[in-house]
């Protein structure tokens, strides 16, 4: 599956999520399918830790639906995090973890192991039960309202098996935000949207 | 006051609650499970048990970008395993972290092990030009809620340092 693809066939599907991207492809990927300038938080600077960002947000705030992106190269470097998210097992988090069996942001430099590394499999090992895997739009078309049920019981991990970026798409922009305007912008948003104060005061 | 480790544990739990802190992520470290033990059997928290301190960091940050109060309690070994995440997270996006650490390596730390932690943690505290303050003593323990409220002004990071002295009584 396209990996560009992969994430315009999450856009269409997407209604109130808020979305965490990591570092690597899954910023470009996002912010060239969407042009989200509020509701995501691109934490390009972050290896492996975007879905433990997540968590903390989904945390504070159970009514929001929270999509976490994350590359397969930064779960290698901090599998024990699905440790950590079953045991909290936040109802209102889906981690997707983007599946190109490479180092995407690196110039998809190797991956140890990646020919035999099943994520789902690994995830299921650590307790988890609502694991979902798509290789194809077709998948996600036919299987995707199964987790769009966000808020059911239970913490989802979805495995996003995708082409590594092409060359072209490699060259894709980077989301163009300084950190603190970045960080206002998303923390405003969750205010509006979660009625709280973020930064101690409000606008 | 009184320096009994019970004694000290609670008060810092209640100095914790009284700044708003209500997620506490921990990573253990010997001097630390009297702390940790109270924190996990006060209602007024979530304790999350992490797997390693850097997921600490991460949902701290996520937690005050849902306006939830939060603190990382960790060792020293373990804050030096962080640099790249706080530095990151915290200081490109101006992302506020309080920590709790421990000192060690320091007068009355019986361990060989940690002389390194003792020879470095403050020059890398310093090297990313992140703030602290050593508590050694429980009359130092009202420092937490300053602190604390100092990462809120300065929007970064900003760490105690917690004495064996103060943690679990005066060593010899």
């Amino acid at each position: 599956m396209n990996y560009i693809d992969c994430f315009r066939a999450l856009a269409r599907r997407r209604t109130d999520e808020i979305v965490v991207t990591s570092a690597g492809n899954s910023s470009q990927a996002w912010w060239a399918v969407t042009r989200d300038s509020e509701a995501s938080f691109y934490l390009d600077a972050s290896m492996s830790l975007s879905t433990m960002f997540a968590s903390g947000l989904a945390l504070a705030q159970p009514q929001l639906k929270i999509w976490a992106f994350m590359g397969d190269g930064a779960f290698c470097m901090n599998p024990g995090m699905l440790m950590v998210e079953r045991e909290m097992n936040l109802p209102n988090l889906t981690h997707f973890l983007v599946s190109n069996r490479a180092y995407g942001g690196t110039s998809n430099a190797v991956l140890p192991n990646f020919a035999d590394n099943d994520y789902a499999a690994m995830a299921r090992a650590m307790g988890l039960s609502r694991v979902f895997e798509f290789r194809s739009i077709d998948a996600i078309d036919r299987g995707f309202s199964q987790l769009s049920g966000a808020n059911a019981p239970g913490h989802t991990f979805v495995v996003l098996e995708v082409e590594p970026f092409s060359a072209q798409e490699q060259k894709l922009e980077q989301p163009p935000f300084d950190g603190p305007e970045l960080k206002f912008r998303f923390g405003r948003l969750v205010e509006r949207r979660a009625n709280c104060s973020v930064f101690g005061y409000r606008l | 006051m009184t320096d009994k480790p019970s004694d000290v544990a609670h008060e810092i739990v209640n100095e914790l609650a009284a700044c708003d802190v209500k997620l506490v992520a921990s990573l253990p470290d010997n001097w630390l499970m009297g702390l940790i033990s109270a924190i996990d059997a006060d209602q007024r928290f979530v304790h999350v048990r992490v797997n390693r301190e850097e997921s600490a960091i991460g949902l701290c940050s996520g937690a005050y970008m849902g306006a939830l109060g939060s603190a990382a309690l960790m060792g020293a070994s373990g804050f030096m395993t962080v640099v790249y995440a706080i530095t990151k997270i915290n200081y490109t996006y101006e992302i506020p972290l309080f920590l709790i650490l421990t000192l060690r390596g320091a007068v009355g730390d019986h361990h060989k092990h940690h002389v390194s932690n003792g020879l470095y943690l403050r020059s890398v505290l310093e090297g990313i030009n992140m703030p602290y303050q050593v508590l050694d003593s429980s009359r130092d323990i009202p420092s937490i809620s300053r602190c604390y409220r100092h990462t809120r002004i300065y929007g970064r990071p900003m760490a105690v340092l917690l004495t064996r002295d103060l943690l679990l009584g005066e060593s010899r």
